[in-house]
C-alpha cells in the first residue's frame, strides 16, 4: 500500500510536464528562449519521480502501484475512474519516456534556436510528454483514450509546427486524420468491452472475459478493433502512411514521436491489454502477421529513400512491426524489450540526422557525403545507433531483436521467421546505406563541404544516447548466454500468471545458432551496403537503373499514397461534391425559392402601390363594400345589407355617369 | 282644389318616409365618392369628401329621428362628425397648401412621390 505522499509523487510524473505546458502556454511570450529551462526542470523532476516509481515497484517484487479516484459517476450506469497503475511495464516505460524527452529537450534548445515559436514548441513538447506519461499510467480504457487523443493532438501540433510550409500543414493533417481512423476503431472496441463487461479497467475486463462475459467472435472483434487503434498510432500496415510524412516536423520532434511518445503508444496498448489479447488466438495471430508484414514492407521502402529522415522513419515503422510481431507470438517481454531498446537508438538516429540537418540545412542524402571528417561525433554516434539497429552482437538492439527472431522460429512460425530474418538483412543494409552515403566519399555539395560539428548541447545528449544504444540491452541478457549477469528485464517486465498459463509457452534456452544466423544476416546487410556504396559506388546506380520499375515502386512506398489518394481521398472528395450539389440545388433551391417567392409577391403587390391617393381610396371603397357584404350576409342584418347594396348600386351608377361626362 | 293638387300638397307636407332620407343620403355619398375618386383637383376632392361626410350625417339624423328610443343619439353623433370634419378639413387644406407651395400644383395625379 502506498502512502499519500508516494501517491502524490507518482501523480506528479504526468502532472509536472502538464503544468509546464500551462506555464509556457501562458507566459511563453515573456520567457522566450528561457522556456527551455522551465521545461527541462519539469521533465528532470518527472524523470527522478519515474525512477523512484521504478525503484519502488522493483523493490516490492513487482507489486504494482495502484490507486484511483472516481471521475464520472453514472449511478446505475457505472462509474469511470481516473487512476494510476504502475507495474514493471509501466515503470520502465515511464523512465524511457522521461529520459528520451529530457534528451530531446536538451537537444532542442540549440536545434530550435531562433525559432519564432520557441516557447510554444517547448510547451507542446511538454504536453506531448505529459500525455504519453498519462497514457502509460492509465489503468482503464477511458483514461487511456483521453491521453491517447491528447497524444494525437500534440503530434498534429508538432508535425505542423512550421505551418508556414504547405507540406508541413498537409503532413500534420494527414497524421491526424489517418490516426483518427484507428482511434475510431479503438473507441468502438472500448464500447464493445464496456457493453459486454460493464467496466473499462484492463484487469477487470480480463477477469470478466475469463468468466465468459465476453468471448468468441465478440472478444476477437473487440480486440481487433483495439489493435486497429494501435495500428493507427504505431503506423502499422495499412495505416502506416502518415509516419513518413510526419518528417515535416522539426527533427527533435520526429525523434520524440518515433522513440518514446507517439508510436510507442500502440505497442504499449497491446502490451497493456495483453491479458485480454491472449484470450483470442485470432487476435494474437492478427497482431503477429500484421507486425511481421509491416516490418518487411517498411524495410523495403526504406531501401531507396533519398531523404535521410524518411529512411529512419520507415525504419521505425519496420521496427514497430518487430515489436508487434514479438507480442503477437506471445513474447511479451521480448516485444517490450525491443521497444525499450529501440527508444534509445532510434532517438539517437534522429538526433544524428538532426545534427546533419542543423549543419547542412538539407535532408537530401545525395547532397551529403564526406561528412565523417567534418562531423566525427555525429558519425560515430550514428554508426553505433546503426549497428544497434542492425542487431549486431553485443549492442542493445541484438538482445531484443534476436529474442523476437529466435522465438518466431522456436514457436514454429516459420513464415514470420523468414520475414523477420529478411528484415534483419534489409534493416542493416538500408541504415548503412544512409550512413555510407552521408558520411563517406567526397562531399557532393557546398553545404557538405562547409558542414561543422553541432554544439555541445546537441552532441551531449547524442553521446549519452549512444552509450545507452550499446548498453541498454545488457539488462536483459538471457540466462542461457553464459554470462553471470541476471536477466533483470525478464524478471521485472513479466507477463501475468494468467498469460503464462494461457499461452503455455515452453521456455527455450538461448540459441547460439539462431543468434549467429541473425548476426550474420545483419553483417551481410552491412557488407552489401559497404560494397555498393563505398567500395564500388557506381554499382549502386547501375543496379537502380537496371531495376528501375522496382526502384520506383519502392520509392513510391508501394504506391500506398496513390492508392489511398485514389480510393479514400478522391472518394471523400466525390462525396463532398455530392453533398455540395445537394446543398446547392436542393437546400439552396428551397431557401432561394422562398426568397424568390417573397420577391415575386412583393413585385406583384408593388404595382398596386401607385402613390396616387385616389387609387388607395378606390381600394378602401371596395374593401369596405366587400366587408359590408360579408358582415351583412353573415349577421343577417337587413339594414346593413340594404345600405351597402344601395351604396354599391349608386356608386356603380355614379361611375357610369362620371365615365360619360 | 282638384284632388290631384290635394294629393301633391299632401305628399309634400307629409313626413317623408325613412327610405327617402336613406336614398338621398346614398345618392349624396355616391356622388361624393365618385368625385373623390375621379376629380384631379385636390380642393374639389376635399369638397367631395365633405359631401360623403354629410351624406353619412344625413343618414345618422334620419335614423335618429325614425328609430324609437334612441334619444337623440344619432343627432349628437352628427354634431360630433361635423366637428371632426371641420378639424380634418383644416389639416387637409393645410397639407394641400403645403403641397401647392412646394410643387406649384394641386393636381393629385402629379403628387405620387409615394409610388412603390
Amino acid at each position: 500500500m502506498t502512502t499519500v505522499g508516494q501517491q502524490l509523487i507518482v501523480a506528479a510524473i504526468p502532472a509536472l510536464p502538464a503544468l509546464v505546458f500551462l506555464v509556457l502556454a501562458l507566459f511563453g511570450r515573456l520567457l522566450k528562449e528561457n522556456a527551455q529551462y522551465v521545461a527541462i526542470l519539469g521533465v528532470t523532476v518527472s524523470l527522478v519521480f519515474s525512477a523512484f516509481s521504478l525503484y519502488y515497484v522493483a523493490s516490492n517484487g513487482g507489486t504494482p502501484i495502484e490507486f484511483s479516484v472516481p471521475w464520472i459517476d453514472l449511478g446505475v450506469g457505472g462509474t469511470f475512474s481516473m487512476g494510476i497503475y504502475i507495474d514493471g511495464l509501466a515503470a520502465v516505460m515511464l523512465v524511457v519516456v522521461c529520459f528520451v524527452s529530457l534528451m530531446i529537450q536538451l537537444y532542442s534548445g540549440a536545434f530550435m534556436e531562433g525559432d519564432s515559436r520557441f516557447a510554444w514548441y517547448y510547451a507542446v513538447l511538454n504536453l506531448f510528454t505529459a500525455s504519453m506519461l498519462g497514457l502509460v499510467v492509465a489503468p482503464n480504457f477511458i483514461e487511456l483514450y483521453v491521453f491517447w487523443e491528447l497524444v494525437g493532438l500534440c503530434s498534429y501540433l508538432l508535425v505542423g509546427h512550421w505551418y508556414e510550409k504547405p507540406s508541413a500543414r498537409d503532413a500534420a493533417q494527414k497524421a491526424f486524420i489517418v490516426t483518427r481512423v484507428g482511434d475510431a476503431a479503438l473507441f468502438v472496441g472500448i464500447i464493445i468491452f464496456w457493453r459486454a463487461t460493464g467496466t473499462t479497467a484492463f484487469g477487470e475486463i480480463s477477469t470478466a472475459a475469463q468468466s465468459g462475459f465476453i468471448g468468441g467472435s465478440a472478444l476477437t472483434a473487440a480486440l481487433v478493433l483495439v489493435f486497429i487503434g494501435a495500428v493507427g498510432k504505431s503506423a502499422q500496415f495499412p495505416l502506416h502512411v502518415w509516419l513518413p510524412d510526419a518528417m515535416e516536423g522539426p527533427t527533435p520532434v520526429s525523434a520524440l514521436i518515433h522513440a518514446a511518445t507517439m508510436v510507442a503508444a500502440g505497442v504499449y496498448l497491446v502490451a497493456r491489454t495483453y491479458d485480454i489479447f491472449v484470450q483470442s488466438e485470432t487476435a494474437m495471430l492478427t497482431v503477429a502477421y500484421v507486425g511481421g508484414f509491416t516490418a518487411l514492407m517498411a524495410a523495403t521502402m526504406a531501401l531507396v529513400k533519398k531523404d535521410i529522415k524518411r529512411v529512419i522513419a520507415y525504419s521505425t515503422v519496420s521496427q514497430l512491426g518487430y515489436m508487434m510481431l514479438g507480442l503477437g507470438i506471445g513474447q511479451y517481454t521480448a516485444g517490450f524489450f525491443h521497444l525499450y531498446n529501440h527508444a534509445f537508438f532510434k532517438a539517437l538516429l534522429f538526433l544524428c540526422a538532426g545534427s546533419i540537418i542543423y549543419a547542412m540545412n538539407s535532408y537530401s542524402l545525395p547532397e551529403m557525403g564526406g561528412l565523417r571528417r567534418r562531423m566525427p561525433i555525429t558519425f560515430w554516434a550514428m554508426v553505433l545507433a546503426g549497428v544497434s539497429l542492425s542487431g549486431i552482437f553485443p549492442f542493445a538492439g541484438f538482445w531484443s531483436k534476436d529474442a523476437i527472431v529466435a522465438s518466431a522460429y522456436e514457436e514454429h512460425y516459420y513464415v514470420l521467421f523468414g520475414m523477420a530474418l529478411l528484415t534483419v538483412f534489409l534493416t542493416a543494409f538500408y541504415i548503412f546505406r544512409a550512413i555510407f552515403i552521408a558520411f563517406t566519399g567526397e562531399p557532393r555539395s557546398e553545404a557538405a563541404r562547409e558542414a561543422v560539428e553541432s554544439p555541445g548541447i546537441m552532441t551531449g545528449p547524442m553521446l549519452l544516447l549512444a552509450f545507452l544504444s550499446i548498453v541498454s540491452g545488457w539488462v536483459g541478457i538471457p540466462e542461457g548466454f553464459g554470462i553471470p549477469i541476471r536477466d533483470y528485464f525478464a524478471e521485472f517486465v513479466v507477463p501475468s500468471e494468467f498469460v503464462n498459463e494461457t499461452l503455455a509457452l515452453e521456455p527455450h534456452a538461448f540459441s547460439f545458432v539462431l543468434g549467429g544466423i541473425s548476426v550474420a544476416t545483419g553483417l551481410a546487410g552491412i557488407g552489401l551496403a559497404y560494397f555498393l556504396y563505398v567500395a564500388q559506388p557506381q554499382r549502386a546506380g547501375q543496379l537502380a537503373r537496371r531495376l528501375s520499375p522496382l526502384h520506383t515502386f519502392l520509392d513510391k512506398g508501394w504506391y500506398f499514397d496513390a492508392l489511398y489518394g485514389a480510393v479514400f481521398v478522391n472518394g471523400a472528395k466525390a462525396l463532398a461534391r455530392l453533398t455540395r450539389g445537394f446543398d446547392r440545388r436542393a437546400l439552396g433551391g428551397l431557401v432561394g425559392g422562398v426568397g424568390r417567392g417573397a420577391m415575386g409577391t412583393g413585385g406583384f403587390l408593388q404595382r398596386f402601390q401607385t402613390g396616387g391617393v385616389q387609387n388607395y381610396a378606390l381600394f378602401i371603397l371596395f374593401s369596405v363594400l366587400v366587408i359590408g357584404l360579408l358582415v351583412g350576409a353573415v349577421a343577417g342584418a337587413q339594414w346593413t345589407l340594404l345600405v351597402v347594396a344601395l351604396i354599391a348600386v349608386s356608386t356603380i351608377a355614379a361611375f357610369a355617369v362620371g365615365a360619360r361626362l | 282644389m282638384p284632388p290631384i293638387v290635394q294629393q301633391i300638397i299632401d305628399a309634400l307636407t307629409a313626413t317623408p318616409p325613412l327610405a327617402g332620407y336613406l336614398v338621398v343620403g346614398a345618392i349624396m355619398f355616391a356622388i361624393g365618392t365618385w368625385g373623390a375618386l375621379i376629380r384631379r383637383n385636390a380642393v374639389v376632392v376635399f369638397m367631395c369628401v365633405e359631401l360623403m361626410i354629410n351624406a353619412v350625417n344625413l343618414t345618422l339624423v334620419a335614423f335618429g329621428d325614425f328609430l324609437p328610443g334612441e334619444d337623440g343619439l344619432g343627432a349628437s353623433y352628427a354634431v360630433l362628425v361635423i366637428a371632426i370634419a371641420a378639424a380634418e378639413i383644416a389639416v387637409g387644406l393645410a397639407i394641400v397648401l403645403a403641397v401647392f407651395r412646394s410643387r406649384r400644383t394641386v393636381n393629385i395625379d402629379e403628387v405620387n412621390s409615394m409610388r412603390g
